[in-house]
């Protein structure tokens, strides 16, 4: 099924690349309209307490102040990411549920005078005890955090697949171990920002920085309590999402409300601080998994245990307590496992999730665990990941189908890259070598709208606009989609552009999360090409003595199959259309894999994407024995990608996905003192790594062929970043012999390890 | 408690020291002198401090620049920039530990704007200039209503955040006497990730040995992020002094270094760290310095 591609698998200049690269590309905080006010949101001081009282009074009574909301200003209606779920409202109206959540906001004729308003509101605040860890959520008698729910259980998650108890007594050895993870940020560089505007007949323009559209605009109206077709959204570029823009944000709800207050647009953009303090997090973990396996390695059975503290609201909390139990089922060949997850709420930040979603954890613990049953066993860390390893056509034990698995070439080339066998004879000292193998779907199919739509409008030019539903934020995804019509078409890459993200002509999608925009909306990229090679196929067939369905499209021509000879230019055949039939043409497709499952997330069982992808990491590491500090010195990533698309960028997917979990594999944390205030909510305090932290990179493609995936492709890059965190604990534990659950594996942690190891 | 919008403020522009210091002992404490602005307006923004009037030193002619003094020695005006200094061939080569220390400071956008005066003026423990002047046995020339005052620089900081400079007083110039031969410096610091972060710990050695004999005739170690003030650490160098230096006194001196330091814990690292850590890097700074002079 190998074919020779024109556009497809090569690394074309990205869309974006020049706008990004000169500035010249506009962000939501660049945007100005006329009239525009500046807003700005009061938060909460205090991480718990009932607010009886908003006295506004003094603030709309400020010169060039012109509007200034509450909750209260809201129609009260919660949303929430599914109907069981809704818990979550536009801004509070009784109380505050975490330190820095918006309280009031403010319009006013500028950024100072806004903010003058703000310390002109007063707020009582009866504070309430708070609730900081999952032990605290689930403590007898603990203070209720969200006012929609009767119990700090936000939802639950429990699995049974296979024989479990018969899977254990079959093991040799049995490794159990306890881990644990902290709160980190999701670390976007462009803030929040959003411009509101309402027009004379009340329908709501909001362009703002959102990494699923779709997703904001159906929870706002509801929120609003206004109908679809009363909003409109227009995404600007994206400075990254990460997982942490899919949802509106007080600042769209407040920005979008005072615009109606005032009849004026209002923009907000935060600051950096803001974001660190109070919007979304990755989910707190505690957990236990034991793990059985046989003498040669072969695992036999699994049992885990998790909870997730993740803020005061659900967000997609119940579908990251789903996902952490389900992803213990690939990408190694489990046959047995019981799974119990809780997540429950609490008074820090909310979360949402971050890159590789709760994939990340479960594979952290999974993989790390894995090296120790090795250990214990006297088992090469490469073959037992090798004997254990999906294959193709293999059904996990959870009922997720992997038709096409690269992941022994992954294991096999990551391996030989990262020289581990030599390593075995000599290597320097304190210098250790780490392995994580994951899995990442192409996409989940979840309950409600889940499709994606493209379409493409031909130009009298010859030119194609491709608009479609997915998200650019910064992962190439316009680049990919204009390389795929291009191949369809038979076009130049140059002679695709991209179109503009507007709800009113682009057909929405479901979201950009979970690999799944190059699968889906890759789909409906070539169901909407070969829809409009139809159309025009329909046109000149006549002319060129053939049926519609004999021609063929390559090389910017229309031609008869096999007889090259009997064609005419493209640019010909769209003149065709345009003047003399006056058809101006436009090629429409939609993608959706309604042949798996719409797992319930309570039980787990279902087949709930196609097209896994696969990775195996090697990453090389030493340990300064004195300060414990770690250096990250190569990584290897064996990637199974299906076909790339645009392997540079496909790369810079890997590698990023790598570099971006080495902060909370190493340091990352988001702390908070016992009363639930946030601390190091500055980019002075709180550090991600930068170019300097990471090591040279090498991503060893392992072309498969997807049978659903466009052009054979997978979804990619977030599996990279749930295979690190595990291969640089496994590395560390391989350098200097101490083994850290505990994240982040910070050098103090790994020095009092080795002073305890020696017995200091 | 979130960065605002900078504070009204009123903003002077004066073209000599006299003028400057003649608007600073006007308004008193409700001004500030500003040089690179790159931590005095932050401060502005958490509203730490909110002065009603700025004295800019920006526009005052021969505070800028490195210069040689004429005797081997250097004269650093206060308003250099980091960057500057991170140019200038002359103190990499003959004042190695403030290269060092300048060259791991933030990053490339903020060296081009934050000034070495600044830098000390601000006067945060571990102010990363500090600790490598200290070594170096720099002092300060500080110019004020009554004339000018010269310092030595562990004589500068009071306590966190402050200074021996009065609110009229200008720090103008830093003076690093010339190096002696058989000596070298070096400048490390360990942070949470391997550029623009804040020291965790920050060690600056100076050693000069006695050219046949090794015999240690001068040395200097001074520590950073680790107490109130950058401090220096007389107990450690006393380990040293006059004695033939070798692997095992360097251990002695450094483990002297780490039992005098008080720091505290926070959110980068806790006091034990810290102290353990100015143990490690003393030793390894002064065997640096030591192979320094010997290659």
């Amino acid at each position: 099924m190998k074919k020779e591609y024109k556009v497809v698998g090569k690394s074309v200049e990205r869309t974006d690349a020049r706008p990004k690269v000169t500035g010249k590309a506009r962000y939501a905080g660049d945007l100005v309209a006329p009239g525009m006010l500046h807003g700005k949101i009061l938060r909460s001081p205090v991480a718990h307490a009932n607010i009886p009282n908003i006295d506004t009074s003094r603030a709309i009574a400020l010169p060039g102040v012109l509007g200034v909301i509450t909750g209260r200003d809201f129609p009260g209606i919660p949303f929430g990411t599914r109907p069981d779920i809704r818990d979550q409202i536009p801004m509070p109206i009784t109380k505050v549920h975490h330190f820095g959540e918006g309280v009031a906001a403010v319009a006013a004729i500028d950024e100072d005078t806004a903010e003058e308003a703000l310390d002109l509101i007063r707020v009582d605040y009866e504070e309430l005890p708070v609730v900081l860890t999952a032990q605290d959520a689930l403590a007898a008698g603990a203070p209720l955090v969200n006012e929609f729910k009767k119990s700090n259980i936000c939802y639950q998650s429990d699995f049974l697949f296979g024989d479990v108890e018969k899977g254990f007594a079959e093991a040799d050895h049995i490794q159990e171990q306890a881990f644990s993870s902290q709160r980190v940020t999701v670390g976007f560089i462009e803030p929040h920002a959003c411009l509101a505007e309402v027009d004379n007949s009340g329908r709501i323009l909001l362009q703002g920085s959102k990494q699923s559209p779709y997703i904001t605009w159906r929870h706002m109206c509801r929120a609003l309590d206004v109908p679809l077709s009363s909003m409109r959204i227009i995404n600007p570029f994206v400075g990254g999402g990460f997982s942490g823009k899919h949802d509106p944000m007080d600042v769209d709800f407040a920005a979008v409300k005072l615009a109606q207050v005032t009849g004026r647009p209002v923009k907000i953009v935060l600051n950096n601080g803001e974001i660190l303090a109070a919007y979304r997090q990755r989910n707190a973990m505690n957990a236990r998994l034991r793990l059985g396996v046989k003498k040669n390695g072969q695992i036999t059975a699994l049992h885990a245990e998790n909870i997730l503290e993740g803020g005061p609201i659900s967000g997609i909390g119940p579908f990251n307590i789903y996902y952490y139990g389900a992803f213990l089922n690939i990408p190694y060949k489990i046959p047995a496992i019981e799974y119990h997850g809780k997540l429950v709420y609490s008074n820090r930040a909310p979360c949402g999730t971050v890159r590789g979603q709760e994939i990340v954890l479960a594979q952290f613990c999974l993989d790390s665990l894995l090296h120790m049953a090795g250990e214990e066993l006297g088992l090469d860390p490469v073959e037992m990941r090798q004997i254990n390893a999906v294959t193709d056509n293999w059904t996990c034990a959870n009922g997720i189908k992997c038709d096409v698995s690269g992941l022994p070439e992954c294991i096999t080339k990551s391996a030989e890259k990262v020289a581990w066998k030599e390593s075995r004879k000599a290597r320097p000292a304190d210098r250790g070598i780490g392995f994580s193998c994951a899995s990442h779907p192409s996409g989940p199919r979840l309950g409600g709208h889940f499709g994606s739509a493209v379409v493409l409008k031909l130009m009298e030019d010859g030119k194609v606009i491709v608009t479609h539903g997915g998200t650019e934020i910064g992962q190439g995804a316009n680049t990919v989609f204009c390389q795929m019509a291009a191949e369809e078409l038979g076009l130049p890459y140059e002679d695709i552009i991209q179109g503009v993200s507007d709800s009113d002509t682009t057909i929405f999608d479901s979201g950009m999360f979970g690999d799944r925009c190059t699968y889906w909306d890759g789909n409906a990229t070539i169901a909407a090409a070969q829809d409009l090679k139809k159309q025009l196929a329909e046109i000149v067939a006549a002319e060129l003595g053939a049926r519609p369905e004999d021609l063929e499209f390559a090389d910017a021509c229309v031609f008869v199959r096999d007889n090259p000879e009997k064609g005419m230019d493209f640019q010909r055949a769209v003149r065709r259309a345009y003047y003399e039939k006056g058809a101006p043409l436009y090629g429409r497709g939609h993608w959706s894999a309604t042949d798996i499952d719409v797992v319930d997330w309570k039980t787990g069982k279902g087949n709930l994407a196609h097209g896994l992808d696969f990775i195996a990491t090697a990453i090389e590491l030493d340990v300064d024995r004195e300060t414990g500090k770690v250096r990250l010195l190569r990584g290897i990533h064996g990637d199974d990608a299906g076909q790339p698309i645009n392997p540079a960028m496909l790369e810079g997917q890997v590698n990023g996905g790598s570099a971006h979990l080495t902060g909370q594999a190493l340091w990352e944390d988001s702390l908070y003192d016992e009363k639930g205030r946030a601390i190091n909510y500055s980019w002075r305090d709180y550090k991600q790594p930068t170019a300097m932290d990471v090591p040279e990179y090498v991503v060893e493609h392992v072309h498969t062929h997807d049978p659903y995936g466009p052009f054979g492709a997978k979804g990619a890059g977030e599996a990279s970043s749930c295979s690190s965190m595990a291969a640089i604990a496994n590395g560390i534990y391989d350098a200097v012999g101490v083994r850290i659950t505990d994240l982040p594996i910070t050098a103090e942690k790994i020095l009092a390890a080795l002073n305890a190891k020696e017995g200091k | 408690m979130f960065l605002k919008r900078l504070p009204k403020f009123a903003y002077h522009t004066p073209s000599s020291l006299a003028e400057a210091i003649d608007l600073a002992s006007r308004y008193g404490s409700n001004a500030r002198f500003i040089a690179g602005g790159t931590d005095l307006l932050v401060a502005m923004k958490e509203r730490e401090t909110t002065p009603e009037h700025l004295v800019s030193l920006n526009g005052i002619d021969g505070l800028k620049g490195i210069t040689a003094d004429g005797a081997g020695g250097i004269k650093i005006g206060a308003l250099t920039t980091l960057a500057d200094v991170q140019r200038s061939a002359m103190v990499k080569k003959q004042f190695l530990p403030l290269w060092e220390a300048v060259e791991v400071m933030s990053s490339p956008q903020i060296r081009s704007l934050a000034t070495v005066g600044g830098n000390l003026c601000s006067a945060v423990p571990s102010a990363d200039t500090a600790p490598p002047l200290m070594a170096l046995n720099a002092s300060l020339k500080i110019v004020g209503p009554k004339g000018e005052r010269t310092v030595p620089v562990e004589g500068f900081f009071t306590g966190p955040k402050q200074t021996v400079c009065k609110t009229d007083e200008i720090l103008a110039e830093i003076l690093i006497p010339k190096p002696k031969p058989s000596s070298a410096g070096c400048y490390l610091k360990l942070m949470r990730r391997r550029a623009m972060d804040l020291a965790l710990v920050g060690v600056a050695v100076y050693l000069e040995l006695e050219g046949k004999t090794k015999v240690c005739k001068g040395v200097r170690i001074a520590l950073g992020a680790v107490a109130p003030t950058p401090i220096t650490v007389p107990e450690g160098e006393a380990v040293l002094m006059n004695k033939p230096v070798d692997e095992a006194l360097i251990a002695q001196a450094a483990k002297a270094a780490g039992m005098q330091c008080r720091p505290i814990t926070d959110i980068r690292a806790s006091l034990e760290y810290r102290c353990s850590m100015v143990e490690v890097l003393t030793r390894r700074a002064l065997t640096e310095a030591h192979k320094r002079i010997s290659g």
